[in-house]
């Protein structure tokens, strides 16, 4: 979906829209902040929690092996959604499938195998991924 | 009418260590106090084995391995850190607040509207839903009875579902209630004070609140007179009032002008630890956690709390240490721009001078404690001459320049789990395989 910004652009930063020497700018007041990384990985702090990945089933999902991710226990664990779990005493990301009758947890990677939640396994849904991240060494 | 509640949660330690730990649910943890000295916290499951809190481990630990039991040493950098996070659930949820230990706040509900029990069934909601901790809720008209109200709700006396209104029962029922509740369960009643009224007949949480109140005030003090008072209903203490407590240490004050620097804070802040870190040495105490809190003007009137706790690397009556941490908790909090019209420092989990000794012989099989001994030697005596100046010379006299050079020492903690959410390099792993 296409969103059209009504005129004038809204998003145009009011800190570069002119520069002029002597006064300051009635418009300084409203200078737009600069890009805070945390803001927009994290929307409820509070219930935010960061887990480092081990591992490669969910490379599909574009999370790979020594990643962060973020994990937002504010969000309601539904279907499709990419969760921490904890399963029979182990802490696993993967993919939530709840869906007619069915309940598993599936990997992003065909080398591993669903693994399907049947009477008798323990499981928590312990919270939701809303983000990943990492920094690269240099 | 005042209304107030007070949300404690359920054995805090072990169940902020369980939370990251799937290994760690419904099983018997216990955590220890700073060197792996005492029981200080107990999981459900280990309360039912009928391990009792302050056992020395080292007398224990035997027989309690063999029954699965699973010590830790203390990690305050996760229990802050989830603390916080409690606080700043509680702070969307009701107007006003009181930071009243690491796992106990105060709130004022005076003047919302709605079934408060309602409000207490979301609180417990919420902070189960986000942060995987269970919390009991007690509702009353006045501090004292909310903290009993929500004994209550903890042993499962009244209420229902972790939270007891008792604004929500009968007059009969109540008394009824009171009647079944040891009197050494009310706030502010300690052993002594629960000996010499057992020695007046009173036993009882009823006895006591149906005692006559001159008699209460001539032969104890105004203090229990007003928490017969407030047992009757009777508000007699505001938030942040206190209770007096050896538990906790606590400065705060109000500023005669709005402040905005936080340089101005700083000084507040750091003259603050300094009176409360010379009263702990009095008590020969030693903190674990500080709390910073402040106030500031809102816009439209009226006025905001904010608080936030740091853990100290290991507990301490150092002044230096202290304000250290202190001026951490107080970057972490202030904004600029604001209007600050209090300042306060509140020194927590605190412990006997005593149960930091030093090991004298490294315990069979595990590393001896390093360099205790040594921070302690610099510290104790520089503290003393320190207080000694000050009470000479007038408070004030000798005081902390700035920081001093970080001096760290280490304890025996071998059983501390990792601080999983203030540490990049302790973060809990999800296993993708």
């Amino acid at each position: 979906m296409v969103t059209i910004l009504p005129p004038p652009m809204r998003l145009l930063p009011l800190d570069i829209a002119g520069v002029s020497a002597g006064f300051p700018s009635p418009a300084a007041d409203h200078a737009a902040q600069p890009l805070d990384i945390h803001d927009y990985l994290v929307r409820r702090p509070a219930a935010t929690f960061l887990f480092r990945v081990r591992g490669d089933s969910m490379q599909g999902a574009e999370i790979f092996d020594g990643d962060i991710l973020v994990v937002d226990r504010s969000v309601p664990a539904r279907h499709g959604h990419i969760v921490i779990a904890f399963v029979n005493g182990e802490r696993f990301v993967k993919r939530l499938h709840r869906q007619g009758g069915r309940m598993a947890l599936l990997a992003e990677n065909p080398v591993y195998p669903p693994l399907e939640i049947r009477d008798g396994v323990e499981l928590e849904i312990w919270g939701v991924v809303t983000g990943s991240f990492k920094r690269f060494a240099v | 009418m005042p209304l107030f509640a007070l949300v404690d949660c359920n054995n805090f330690y072990a169940s902020c260590e369980a939370l990251f730990v799937p290994a760690r649910r419904r099983r018997p943890i216990v955590v220890l106090s700073n060197n792996d000295g005492c029981v200080v916290a107990r999981s459900a499951e280990a309360k039912a084995m009928g391990i009792p809190m302050g056992a020395p481990w080292f007398r224990i630990e035997r027989q309690a391995t063999r029954l699965g039991v699973e010590a830790l040493s203390s990690n305050y950098a996760l229990y802050a850190d989830l603390s916080n996070r409690v606080v700043d659930i509680l702070s969307t949820l009701a107007p006003a607040l009181e930071v009243y230990s690491i796992d106990e706040s105060f709130l004022d509900l005076s003047g919302m509207s709605g079934d408060p029990a309602v409000l207490g069934a979301l609180i417990r909601q919420r902070i189960a839903d986000w942060l995987g901790l269970p919390v009991c809720v007690g509702i009353a008209p006045t501090k004292t009875l909310a903290k009993l109200a929500n004994h209550c709700a903890k042993a499962g006396l009244a209420g229902a579902d972790g939270v007891c209104d008792f604004t929500a029962m009968p007059a009969a029922a109540l008394s009824r209630l009171f009647e079944r509740i040891d009197v050494g369960e009310v706030w502010g009643v300690g052993r002594q004070t629960r000996e010499r009224l057992a020695g007046m007949g009173i036993g009882t949480v009823r006895q006591l609140r149906d005692a006559d109140a001159p008699t209460i005030r001539a032969r104890f003090s105004v203090v229990l007179a007003r928490t017969l008072r407030e047992l009757r209903g009777d508000s007699c203490l505001a938030l942040a009032d206190m209770v007096s407590d050896r538990r906790q240490i606590m400065s705060s004050r109000s500023f005669g002008a709005r402040i905005h620097d936080l340089s101005d804070l700083q000084e507040a802040v750091a003259s603050h630890v300094a009176r409360i870190a010379e009263r702990l040495r009095e008590q020969d105490g030693l903190a674990g956690v500080v709390q910073v809190h402040l106030q500031y003007a809102l816009a439209g009137g009226g006025a905001r709390g904010v608080s936030r706790l740091l853990p100290l690397p290991e507990v301490s009556a150092d002044t230096r240490v202290l304000t250290r941490q202190a001026l951490a908790a107080l970057r972490a909090l202030y904004r600029p721009g604001q209007a600050y019209r209090k300042a306060g420092v509140m020194l927590l989990e605190l412990v006997p001078a005593v149960h930091r000794q030093r090991p004298l012989l490294a315990a069979p099989g595990t590393g001896m404690a390093v360099g205790a001994g040594a921070a302690e030697g610099r510290s104790e005596p520089l503290m003393r001459v320190l207080d000694e100046i000050n009470r000479r010379f007038g408070r004030g006299t000798l005081r902390l320049a700035a920081e001093v050079g970080a001096q760290r020492w280490r304890m025996r903690c071998a059983r501390r789990s990792p601080a999983y959410t203030t540490a990049w390099e302790a973060l809990p792993v999800a296993q993708a395989r």
